[in-house]
């Protein structure tokens, strides 16, 4: 009856309610909350479980099965590495030590300090130039893992862009 | 029934309802091909694959064509002539495969020991198997069906170690409920029987390929996830996966099937019961016509009161203000003598809502014939009005149709009834006919879970559900929406038609506050509807007008020909397990058996208390079997009883009645008696003993029976409770048609009599709509539903026990608020007789003079799992309206 209205909920039914295509389901709201706040906090769950009047387990359902979609807060940089065959092949193995080294990490995740998020991917579309990197969606290729470490230096001294 | 489907079956020649699938036909025809996932009465999911099988099917040129591959039995249909092969060497070598995937993440010990066979289930092992892995570690032990499977396949299983443990940790927090994801296969039956058949789904499949596993999002508490603790998934569970908490260990001796003693649905309940003779556990039969394998928090889990060695096990008379123990014997000769000083209209015998038809007949022959007295009636006729006017208006005494024909409705109408509560097994074709499409209209001041799947949900002022049924039917006379010719037979409908003119809907709108479109939507919604069946319970409308309420809702059912056509009905919704029956028996103060009116001056429920103050009942024996007045009127019963000079209690457990009673009689539990209890739909179903007589608590019929022979009444020669029910056949015209032998088996409709439909004219009452004093001046209406996604619920997990800690928004009128300088989030303190409530202020536009709050089902849950009440389901918070003040804290 009562909603705790808090300024999340308001961004994640803005989100909800600002979908364009014809048919908004509970996955393209969930996206849509992702590409809004980054993440799917719990109260994104209830409201898009209100919103298509399904329970929230339903909707945690849907949002589980999918590794794209996170539950927390996402770092404040991305940073990922292509482990794609070709970057493989290219040498992606030294530079996604390097990386993991450098993040203090041992699989895919967020750093304890909360600055980067990692992880893999299975490609990212520019074999050309592998092994490639991304960082906050910029790409970079041809790296090895001197690059890396230097790139992600750079990620270090100059903390949260926007 | 459209012409039955002949298949072969490895060999043998079988016939089966078309559209049903492979492995359904093979069940229907007593041959097993081994499933998992499968489970009869829900949608096919085809995740285990072990049911596969080699099929094929004829061509028109008399030639078979297989189907390609191994199609999995529970998701290819059947066809004519088709022929399957369910146990060739190439299924079983997949099924074995299949199998040991499954298990690979299984602790199997249990399943390939070689001592399974030579163990009892009392030894433990001490070498042989892991301590993970032991069979008595499980609480599915020996009621495993992947044990079975497993052993039915003769699996060779060598390598009992090579199992990949999830280490999951358990999940014990949550009230009745345990859960080991250990021993998970992921079959999906629980999510299913969730979503599919209760409509919950409280819980879900989490994540996906190796790790998916089921759980609650984000691992909440069950207590705001929106289950209903009906225990449907542990139910479908073929593992130690969920398990009910209590008696998790305990193995059944024997089971009984029986009939739920909680509520007038009667569900059929298969009870474990252990070699201490104690229920352990109690699941609903699948193949019961009244419940179809559904029950609810109650029957699932609020039969341990039948357990407690609290009860009383023999008879007490009260000598110088102490009751002391005697025997039988005596207790009767006392009771009998007293009893002669009041053979006339000074006695009422108050029976028990729980007691079986035998009960009530035999205990108001006694009443009438041996104490000359019309005054019996039974603890929870205190709403006789909602019956009544159906059967002087209709001749039904029951509802016009069965539970689960609503799953066939178009439409369904509830009126002032919190059935997924009260009633809750009546809820589940509901929420599935909603499912599919099925309209709901709600008419509340509460927010029920039922409220949540309404189309419409009107939430008129207080006592103006006459004029607002009155909108509906005005709308529909205006809109020519009426069934003409039902109209036309039913007698005075001119009159009726005339009475209408009465209801005008801008009048209507003032004294509802109901908005007209509202009424017309939801009348015209009703009245289209191919379908519409009417609920009512009558639980929020005050005593003055329930009766012309009744009519109307009664008069809109007729009105619209929904009563006897098709599958729609009308369904009054009392809240006494065997208050039907109580009814047709004539243990109630209106009637005589048959249906005979008595007359007025019975004393009954209704007007008990008044008549033990004024002296005209002096001796008063009461069936408590814990009593179950109304809530509201407690302490003015126990006020009462003390002004007459004899109280006799029989009663399970001593209680405020027996504080009181002169006489107490131990009484038999539902678990201990031979009889029949009636249900809703009025069908009979059998009570069977379950757990033996462990006391010398005694049947109601038989110490009636006792009673009357020492008065020197004759007629009461019964030896068992057969006897009495021959003599109720023959006595009560409805029940002619029984037979005991059908009774036993599955149960029986009764006889329905036929009569014509009549109207009735309901004049609009001055809707006072204040039934409130100025100490009171506020309605307050408690709500409660399953989950509530927009509110966090305050979940505690800290302790060893889930808790709900958060405070309950209560919503209030603008006007209200001002008055009291209330501003909207102000913490606020509900007062009421015995009653109080803190919560916080949400000012919005309910009507003034009202106060309305929501709680989640799951603190009355955790309420009844922690109470230390015997009985505590039997006393569990009704959502009645209370008068409370409000002020600002």
């Amino acid at each position: 009856m009562t909603v705790e209205n808090d300024s999340l909920r308001k961004q994640i039914k803005e989100a909800i309610a600002s979908q364009k295509r014809p048919t908004v389901t509970v996955l393209s709201s969930l996206l849509a909350i992702q590409d809004s706040i980054g993440y799917i906090p719990n109260e994104a769950i209830e409201e898009v479980a209100i919103a298509m009047n399904a329970s929230i387990n339903s909707v945690f359902g849907v949002a589980s099965f999918y590794p794209n979609f996170r539950f927390t807060p996402p770092g404040d940089h991305s940073v990922e590495v292509c482990w794609g065959p070709t970057c493989h092949l290219l040498g992606a193995g030294r530079v996604l030590d390097e990386v993991l080294e450098q993040l203090g990490l041992e699989d895919e995740g967020d750093t304890p300090d909360g600055q980067v998020s990692f992880r893999f991917n299975t490609c990212l579309g520019a074999c050309s130039r592998g092994p490639v990197i991304s960082i906050d969606h910029e790409l970079y290729g041809n790296v090895t893992d001197t690059q890396a470490s230097i790139l992600l230096r750079q990620l270090k001294d100059n903390p949260k862009t926007s | 029934m459209a012409d039955k489907i002949n298949l072969t079956i490895d060999g043998v020649e079988v016939q089966a309802d078309p559209g049903s699938v492979i492995i359904q036909a093979a069940m229907d025809n007593d041959l097993y091909i081994p499933y998992l996932c499968y489970y009869p009465g829900m949608k096919p999911y085809g995740a285990c694959r072990m049911c596969v099988v080699k099929a094929e099917a004829p061509t028109p040129d008399g030639s078979y064509r297989p189907l390609p591959g191994s199609p999995a039995s529970c998701t290819t249909p059947i066809s004519e002539g088709m022929r399957v092969e369910t146990n060739t060497d190439e299924l079983v070598s997949l099924r074995k495969g299949i199998l040991d995937l499954l298990i690979s993440e299984h602790p199997h010990g249990c399943l390939n020991c070689h001592r399974i066979d030579l163990c009892g289930p009392t030894d433990v092992c001490l070498r042989h198997v892991t301590v993970n892995d032991r069979c008595v570690t499980c609480p599915k032990n020996e009621r495993c069906e992947l044990k079975d499977t497993v052993r039915y396949m003769e699996m060779e299983l060598t390598t009992p170690l090579t199992y990949n443990n999830r280490h999951l940790p358990l999940e014990v927090k949550d009230p009745y409920w345990d859960m080991d994801m250990n021993l998970c296969i992921v079959c999906a039956r629980c999510v299913r029987a969730c979503d599919e058949v209760r409509g919950d789904s409280a819980i879900t499949l989490k994540d996906r390929s190796g790790r998916s596993i089921i759980g609650t999002s984000q691992g909440t508490s069950l207590l705001e996830s929106g289950c209903e603790f009906c225990g449907a998934c542990i139910d479908v569970c073929p593992t130690g996966a969920l398990v009910e908490r209590d008696y998790k260990w305990d193995k059944a001796e024997k089971k009984v099937t029986s009939t739920c003693p909680h509520c007038p649905v009667g569900c059929q309940l298969s009870l474990d019961v252990s070699k201490r003779n104690k229920i352990i556990r109690a699941i609903p039969e699948r193949t019961a016509e009244a419940n179809r394998g559904m029950a609810c928090y109650k029957g699932k889990f609020g039969l341990d009161f039948v357990n407690s060695r609290k009860k009383i096990d023999k008879p007490m008379i009260r000598n110088n203000g102490v009751l002391e123990e005697t025997t039988w014997p005596t207790a009767l000769d006392f009771i009998s003598e007293k009893l002669l000083n009041y053979r006339n209209g000074e006695f009422a015998l108050i029976g028990s809502p729980r007691g079986t038809n035998e009960d009530h007949y035999v205990g108001q022959k006694f009443g009438r014939d041996v104490m000359h007295s019309a005054n019996v009636d039974i603890s929870s006729n205190t709403h006789p009005e909602i019956t009544k006017p159906l059967g002087d208006m209709t001749g039904r005494r029951t509802s016009t149709s069965r539970i689960w024909q609503l799953l066939d409705t178009d439409c369904v109408l509830v009126v002032s009834s919190n059935i997924t509560e009260s009633q809750n097994v009546v809820s589940v074709p509901i929420k599935q006919a909603a499912a599919n499409g099925t309209k709901i209209i709600v008419v509340d001041q509460r927010e029920t879970e039922l409220t949540r799947y309404a189309d419409i949900w009107l939430r008129p002022k207080v006592d103006s559900e006459i004029d607002l049924i009155g909108g509906f039917m005005r709308t529909i006379i205006d809109e020519s929406l009426e069934d003409n010719e039902a109209c036309q037979s039913c007698g005075e409908f001119t009159e009726f038609r005339n009475s209408l003119w009465d209801y005008d809907l801008t009048d209507i709108e003032a004294t509802t506050g109901v908005p007209q479109d509202e009424i017309r939507n939801a009348a015209r919604m009703f009245a289209n509807a191919e379908n519409a069946s009417t609920i009512y319970g009558l639980e929020t409308i005050s005593p003055q007008i329930r009766e012309h309420c009744a009519k109307a809702i009664v008069n809109l059912a007729l009105m619209t020909g929904n009563i006897d056509n098709g599958p729609s009905g009308i369904y009054p919704m009392f809240k006494g397990a065997n208050e039907q029956g109580a009814r047709d028996l004539g243990a109630c103060s209106e009637y005589l058996p048959n249906y005979v009116a008595t007359g007025e001056s019975a004393v009954g429920m209704t007007n008990l208390i008044e008549s033990l103050n004024s002296g005209k009942i002096k001796a008063i024996e009461i069936v408590g079997d814990s009593p179950t007045f109304d809530e509201d009127q407690v302490g003015d019963f126990y006020k009462a009883f003390k002004q007459s000079e004899l109280v006799i209690a029989h009663d399970n457990f001593e209680s405020a009645l027996t504080e009181i009673a002169d006489v107490v009689l131990p009484s038999s539990t539902f678990a201990e008696k031979t009889g029949t209890y009636t249900n809703l739909e009025g069908r009979v179903h059998c009570v069977n003993p379950s757990i033996g007589p462990s006391s010398e608590a005694d049947e109601e019929w038989r110490i009636f029976s006792q009673i009357a022979q020492r008065m020197g009444a004759s007629g009461f020669e019964y030896r068992n409770s057969s006897d009495v029910f021959v003599e109720i056949q023959e006595k009560v015209s409805s029940y002619t048609n029984l037979d005991l032998d059908k009774v036993k088996k599955n149960g029986q409709i009764m006889r329905k009599e036929n009569q014509d439909f009549q109207f009735a004219v309901v004049t609009r009452a001055e809707v006072s709509g204040d039934t409130t004093n100025s100490e009171y001046p506020i309605i307050f209406a408690p709500g409660r539903v399953l989950q509530q996604p927009d509110r966090d619920a305050g979940i505690d997990t800290s302790s060893d026990k889930n808790t709900i800690t958060r405070t309950e928004i209560v919503e209030i009128n603008a006007s209200d608020a001002s008055e009291h300088g209330i501003a909207e989030g102000d913490n606020i303190k509900l007062e009421g007789q015995g009653f109080s409530m803190n919560g916080i202020a949400h000012v919005n536009g309910i009507h003034k003079g009202m106060a309305a709050s929501t709680s989640l089902f799951g603190s009355l849950v955790e309420d009844l799992a922690n109470s230390g009440d015997n009985d505590p389901v039997l006393k569990s918070d009704s959502l009645r309206l209370r008068k409370v003040r409000i002020e600002k804290i």
